[in-house]
């Protein structure tokens, strides 16, 4: 899949990014989308202990969190970047919370959704060369390190 | 994860810089309540009190490999929407004033950690 680095960070060109939550989300071909953490949050996270997502059926505001995240340094939301009903939690992170820091984009996936008004929302977060460029300002603007990667992350070469 | 929302923690804090050991987890413990959409307010009192202090959070550094201090996890804590409050008394006895807390810090009296101790759900103290 296409993807961009920027500072050792990779960016996948076929998401959507709300840039200032760090989260993206996968369109589904069923309408649900996928919701995760970017490479650039677990790296700020550091090696991550505990991911504990809201139960299937929550409803969920955009801006309001879907899971709270641990390491040993930081501990946090990860927020929605959509309105909707959450319709699935990755039960691999229960026992295995650092998949999302060796596969933020693919087995490390937080949550599915059934979104609310998709449509409108989608028009609030960026994709391709637009989040390119939305990162690359962040990047510079909050001087983030170059991405690390623990053994066993996904290649994207 | 079980729903918290709107719950409210009350986290005591008495210890100062001269322990660092115990000064940042009381803030990470108030961080994951305000991340589970708890209503989170950490009151400094006795020792804790310096720690609110302008200059003096920035030399606490338990990992010396991290360049995350005291002060990090103080504005990482604002930052999470958790409220700090100093008490009144204690300011006294660290001869400290207003102006030499750390911006973002309120200042309230013995008698409203009574009320705040009865209306929340929960105090932790440390």
């Amino acid at each position: 899949m296409e993807h961009e680095k920027i500072n050792e960070c990779v960016i996948m060109k076929d998401l959507y990014y709300s840039v200032e939550d760090n989260t993206w989300i996968r369109v589904n071909e069923d309408g649900s989308v996928t919701v995760g953490m970017t490479d650039i949050a677990q790296n700020l996270a550091g090696p991550i202990l505990h991911a504990k997502a809201k139960s299937a059926g929550t409803d969920r505001k955009k801006g309001k969190p879907i899971a709270t995240v641990e390491s040993g340094k930081w501990v946090g939301p990860v927020k929605s970047p959509i309105s909707g009903v959450i319709t699935e939690v990755n039960e691999k992170l229960v026992g295995d919370a650092q998949l999302i820091n060796r596969s933020p984009y693919r087995d490390g996936w937080v949550v599915k959704m059934k979104p609310e008004s998709l449509e409108a929302e989608l028009k609030e977060l960026v994709t391709g060369d637009n989040a390119v460029a939305a990162y690359k300002t962040k990047i510079e603007h909050d001087n983030i390190k170059a991405c690390t990667h623990i053994e066993g992350s996904d290649t994207y070469e | 994860m079980a729903d918290h929302e709107g719950k409210k923690i009350l986290v005591i804090q008495t210890h100062g810089v001269e322990t660092p050991t115990r000064t940042y987890s009381p803030l990470f413990y108030a961080m994951a309540a305000a991340a589970m959409e708890m209503e989170v307010m950490v009151w400094f009192t006795m020792n804790g009190t310096n720690q609110l202090k302008k200059g003096e959070a920035e030399k606490v550094q338990l990992d010396k490999t991290s360049d995350v201090t005291l002060k990090t996890m103080l504005k990482m804590a604002m930052e999470s929407d958790v409220k700090l409050r100093v008490c009144q008394q204690s300011l006294e006895l660290w001869s400290m004033k207003k102006e030499d807390l750390i911006e973002g810090v309120e200042i309230l009296g013995a008698t409203s950690i009574i009320d705040l101790a009865l209306s929340y759900d929960h105090t932790m103290y440390f």
